[in-house]
């Protein structure tokens, strides 16, 4: 049997035991597991244009998620996305709203190197950490989170702050109509495009290039590839900066596609789902693209929920943790099943 | 076999299987209280794991294990410990934090709450009175390998063994330690233990033991053999089995001299290095391997042999001193630019430090190549796979293809791979460090060959091994380390004394 | 200066509970990063509790329980089914978080924050005026120092300790001398579970009597590294904990003396610019505490 099936399957599994564990909490909470299941299917596939919002949803998660793949593959446990995201969309802020009024063909990539440029520099201290002091990165990274949120809430109420905005979440001031790649109605072919050649650029990378099997190997074994005469500095800090550097870039899209502002506190999830779906795709660049869309499709549900059936959005929150609670776990169980298989198949 | 109370302990149809792989296949021996019994075979026929089934550690999947005449339940540390056996591991089972006193105290039976000072100078007076010189609030990692042992054994003493296992003891001692283990093991007999040996050196067995139980590829053979009727000529040809016994005759001769070439591999001069995290450091240390030469190191593990390997790797900071290779001063290199010279690493441990056991072969194949260029250049895996297919092919690799994972080999066929990366047409110095470690004799043979054929190709190689006989058989010249100095160097015929009493010169 | 020590004991207290439960985990040998989803559920089940049943020693007890559970689900996954120790974690944590928020939604309809009429007793309602300015403070700060003295107790200075330090050093080891590591674990998850339960309390309805989404704010987490700073040892990581409440502790006096000279948003983030001064220092003293990576159990 097809190794990639029993991958796929026992992701399914799992899923599915995660699942499971969420009935039991939505019941004991008092809500019918059913009824909510019910609606977040139909809120994240379903209804008219699900697929959209699904897209809009994964794309930005889509590329944050290659770059956990890279770093994850690289033996480097960076759970920093969410703030590599963060401070990649105010790097993007801060240029759009320096070049203010230049050609959008000018401030468009200019955003975009910016974000990249932030991500990466967010990712390169907790890099720099790990591999000249061996600080663990995922403590130093989830604190890069924390104040990342805090950097966000401050630009927004201060530098970056829109006076005509409400009191309710400081946001900056909302970015020109002609610097938009998209907006809140409407899903954007060019972010599509975008995530799409990043993907297939990651592949390469990832697949077709010394630094892909190398990192790959040292994420298994760094001790070997030591002794192949690598520094792993090199190596790890390409690692650490490429992963940062794609979830800045997410940063950007997000910031100049649905958002077009910062807002404190946006997106509190984008970095921990991204984080599952590299684990569900088992960190390949492939598989992320399908995950991305489920979880997109949830992300989606998340707002759609409250909405049209007055149901928690922390529902999709549970699910999200349920899964993550699960998704690395090994079943001797499957294993058996699929040996024993493969026993009678043999017969 | 008969049964009777003069057996301190029976099994009848042993069997243990991890997953398809039969580990042990219907054994059943008796042993007879109050002796001494070794248990030899090859790496591989089962030694360690019918250890670990009497000490209740694996569970047998079939078969019935009584001690005392008293049915054990299997898999069960407890009751196995309650029986009084006890087992000694070949590397020690003690957690490397924790003081001996420590190391005592949480697998014994007594006490609820201790203060530190109560707890060590109870402990002192036990290893006192069982002669192991220590001190009990040491902590575990600054101990040397036969203090370690002999705590261990303390602390299976303590908790009342009448029935003692020893896996694999004289692994990491000495010959001098060596004795005085053996020695300490006769008292022990004496006082109405039984001792189980697993051993690996025949001469050990027929020297210490009663009767020997001989395993082959988890098959018992035969057993139990009085001692007083076999030598080593018949024992080895049980354990190796008739046929395979015949092939590899001729093939263990000591190494036919070769004319070794005027050119130098290797040239260190007063090289110094700072501690490294596992080793000591090298003080003052010169050494030549000519090219065409085959340079043996012995010495007990710890003494420098890994820093030297480190050092000629750029892995350890170097305080003064040069090393050169191949005439041309790399003591400023780093280690790709030394291996784009010609330096190639066979490293200690295979599984850790040569192999990446998760990732497909091709990839571990590749990358000695792959790092010979810039990072993040592109690469065709398809001919890659190609490339590696070949090569393996040449060097005799049992796989089924280059995809597969370098963990689903077995060791010799892992080291075939090593090897076949690491001894390339460009290898100008070769470092062999422990490369038969592990192996059955058949790999062992392979690789002695291979490392013969690269000599005569005018490779330098530095060959590191704590098995004297080996050493002795492949060297050239065989050199000593000791406390990270080089301090004795000798030329064929070796006289084992000698080399061995270099080896252990601070002990005296 | 009094104000001051009565400020950081108040801040230390949660943070020295929840800290002791990961140093009992990572003596066992598991790093515990769902310290953050067990502290928010001890915290909001103690305010469920005391709104719904009046009783304190009533919330005390559901917290504990739900803690428990947590910590059950933990064990399982980890141990049973070997799934990453950090991703099973954060997970955890997400449960934590999300759970606590859908329960508030439940039973009120709305996940707006959850005021209770009291709190945890003071210490001067239960001892009378013995302690002066202190007795403002929970009896479960004063009782700190004392289960800091158990911990240690339990885990330098008993069989027990040394076992469960063996299971989480060297398994092999405690498994030879027939001590089960997995159950060892079990063990440690759930005193863990139990200190995350009286952490949470402490940290709703000590001086506060609240409960707010996410109110925890990465406390869990910051205990992690107090535990990884402290070197796993009870009295190293209250120290580390203290350390982390001081610079909080500061990062707000200054905010009071200098005013909106400072961006107050930034100093929020003093603790955590700490914490990680605190993991490359152990890092630097140390030579790194390296995570269980096992990259293999993710793709294997």
């Amino acid at each position: 049997m097809n190794m990639q099936f029993i991958t796929i399957f026992r992701a399914l599994l799992f899923i599915l035991l995660a699942l499971a564990l969420c009935s039991v909490i939505f019941v004991i909470a008092g809500f019918s597991a059913v009824e909510l299941f019910e609606s977040i299917i139909d809120g994240a596939f379903l209804r008219n244009g699900a697929m959209k919002h699904a897209l809009r949803w994964a794309a930005p998660l889509f590329i944050t998620s290659i770059g956990v793949i890279i770093s994850f593959r690289a033996g480097y446990f960076n759970i920093g996305a969410q703030g590599q995201f963060y401070i990649g969309a105010i790097f993007a802020a801060f240029t759009a709203e320096w070049l203010n009024g230049a050609p959008a063909f000018v401030v468009i990539p200019a955003c975009f190197i910016a974000g990249a440029t932030g991500g990466a520099l967010w990712a390169l201290w907790p890099g720099l950490l790990r591999l000249k002091s061996g600080a663990d990165e995922v403590i130093t990274t989830l604190m890069g989170n924390f104040l990342a949120s805090l950097i966000l809430i401050y630009v927004t109420g201060g530098p970056l702050k829109d006076p005509s905005g409400s009191g309710q979440q400081a946001s900056s001031r909302p970015l020109d109509e002609a610097y938009r790649l998209g907006n809140s109605y409407e899903l954007s072919p060019t972010i599509i495009m975008i995530a799409l050649s990043l993907g297939l650029f990651m592949w390469v990378i990832a697949n077709r290039t010394t630094f892909g099997v190398v990192s790959g190997l040292a994420g298994r074994n760094a001790t070997m590839v030591e002794w192949q005469g690598t520094k792993l500095l090199r190596v790890g800090l390409a690692s650490f900066l490429i992963s940062g550097g794609l979830a800045g870039i997410a940063g950007t899209v997000e910031l100049m596609g649905p958002n077009g502002r910062l807002a404190a506190g946006f997106l509190p999830a984008h970095g921990f789902t991204a984080i599952l779906i590299a684990l569900v795709a088992n960190l390949s660049i492939a598989g992320a693209a399908i995950a991305a869309l489920f979880f997109g499709g949830l992300a989606s549900a998340a707002l759609y929920i409250p909405v049209m059936s007055g149901l928690p959005a922390s529902a999709i929150e549970i699910i999200n943790a349920a899964i993550a609670l699960f998704i690395t776990a090994k079943s001797k169980f499957l294993d058996k099943l699929f040996s024993l298989g493969r026993a009678k198949w043999k017969k | 076999m008969v049964k009777s109370d003069n057996n301190i302990f029976e099994c009848n149809n042993i069997t243990v299987s991890f997953g398809s792989v039969h580990a042990l296949q219907n054994v059943s021996v008796a042993f007879e209280r109050g002796k001494i019994h070794a248990v030899v075979g090859q790496n591989g026929a089962g030694k360690t794991t019918f250890a670990r089934v009497v000490a209740g550690l694996i569970q047998p999947s079939t078969g019935k294990i009584l001690v005392n005449n008293k049915q054990m339940l299997g898999g069960d540390v407890k009751q196995a410990r309650a029986a009084g056996v006890e087992l000694v591991h070949q590397s020690f089972a003690l957690p490397p934090s924790f003081t001996v006193a420590e190391a005592m105290q949480f697998g014994a039976s007594n006490g609820k709450i201790y203060s530190r000072r109560g707890l060590e100078k109870f402990w002192q007076k036990h290893l006192d009175n069982l002669g192991v010189n220590v001190k009990s609030k040491q902590k575990i990692k600054d101990l040397p390998v036969e203090t370690l042992q002999a705590v261990e054994i303390a602390r299976a003493l303590i908790s009342d063994a009448k029935f003692l296992i020893l896996d694999e003891p004289t692994a990491v001692l000495s010959p001098e330690t060596t004795d005085k283990l053996f020695e300490r093991v006769r008292q022990l007999k004496q006082s109405g233990v039984t001792i189980i040996l697993v051993l690996h050196k025949l001469k050990e067995v027929l020297k210490i033991a009663d009767t020997v139980t001989v395993l082959r590829g988890g098959k018992l053979v035969q057993s139990p053999i009085s001692c007083e009727n076999i030598d080593v000529k018949k024992l080895s040809a049980m354990i190796i089995g008739e046929n395979a016994s015949q092939n590899l005759a001729n093939s263990n001769r000591a190494a036919p001299s070769v004319a070794i070439k005027p050119d130098t591999a290797l040239d260190i001069k007063q090289l110094s290095t700072i501690k490294d995290v596992e080793g000591a450091a090298l003080t003052d240390v010169n050494l030549t391997i000519a090219a065409g030469e085959i340079v043996g190191v012995a010495g007990i593990e710890g003494n420098g042999q890994r820093t030297l390997v480190r050092a000629i790797a750029d892995m350890v900071g170097i305080k003064s001193g040069e090393i050169y290779l191949n005439d041309q001063n790399m003591t400023q290199m780093s280690h790709l630019e030394r291996r784009s010279n010609g330096l190639r690493i066979i490293p200690f441990e295979r599984n850790v430090e040569g192999l990446s056991l998760s990732s497909p072969l091709w990839e571990n194949w590749s990358i000695r190549n792959y790092l010979q260029r810039p990072i993040f250049s592109l690469i065709k895996p398809k001919e890659d796979r190609k490339a590696c297919n070949t090569n393996l092919k040449k060097w005799n690799v049992h796989y089924s293809n280059v995809d597969q994972l370098a963990g689903s080999l077995s060791g010799g066929n892992a080291q075939k791979v090593i090897l076949s990366r690491e001894m390339d047409d460009e290898a100008k110095l070769i470092i062999a460090a422990q490369p038969t470690r592990g192996l059955d004799i058949g790999a062992t043979d392979f690789v002695w060959k291979s490392l013969r054929k690269a000599r005569d190709n005018g490779c330098g190689i530095l060959f590191i091994s704590s098995d004297l006989d080996e050493l002795f058989d492949i060297s050239d010249r065989v050199i000593v380390f000791l406390s990270g100095q080089l301090v004795g160097e000798f030329m064929p015929p070796f006289d084992i004394k000698k080399i061995g009493a270099a080896m252990i010169e601070a002990d005296l | 200066m009094e104000e001051m020590i009565i400020a950081i004991l108040r801040s230390a207290t949660p943070l020295i509970y929840v800290t002791l439960a990961g140093v009992i985990a990572q003596r066992a040998g598991i790093w515990h990063l769902g310290l953050e989803g067990l502290m928010i559920v001890g915290a909001c089940s103690t305010i469920l509790g005391i709104v719904l049943t009046g009783s304190v020693f009533y919330a005390l007890l559901l917290a504990c329980l739900f803690c428990i559970l947590g910590s059950i689900i933990f064990w399982f996954v980890v141990e049973k089914l070997k799934a990453n120790q950090i991703i099973a974690g954060l997970g955890l944590t997400g449960l934590g978080l999300g759970g606590t928020t859908l329960a508030v939604e439940a039973i009120f309809g709305t996940p707006a924050a959850v005021n209770a009429k009291f709190g945890l007793p003071k210490i001067g309602y239960v001892f009378g005026d013995i302690f002066g300015a202190f007795n403002g403070l929970s009896i479960l700060v004063l009782l700190m120092p004392f289960v800091v003295f158990g911990m240690w107790l339990l885990i330098c200075r008993t069989r027990l300790g040394l076992q469960i330090t063996a299971s989480g050093e060297h398994p092999f080891a405690a498994r030879s001398v027939g001590v089960n590591p997995s159950r060892m674990r079990f063990i440690a998850l759930m005193i863990g579970g139990v200190l995350c339960a009286l952490g949470g309390a402490e940290l709703a309805a000590g001086s506060l009597q609240i409960f707010a989404q996410n109110m925890t704010a990465g406390r869990g987490f910051m205990s992690f590294a107090a535990v990884i700073f402290g070197a796993s040892h009870p009295i190293g990581a209250m120290l580390a904990a203290s350390f982390f409440a001081i610079v909080g502790a500061l990062g707000i006096r200054a905010q009071l003396v200098f005013g909106d000279d400072v961006p107050h948003d930034l100093l929020l983030g003093l603790p955590y610019i700490a914490t990680i001064f605190g993991i490359w220092l152990s890092a630097k003293l140390r030579g790194g505490a390296k995570a269980v990576s096992g990259f293999d159990e993710l793709r294997d």
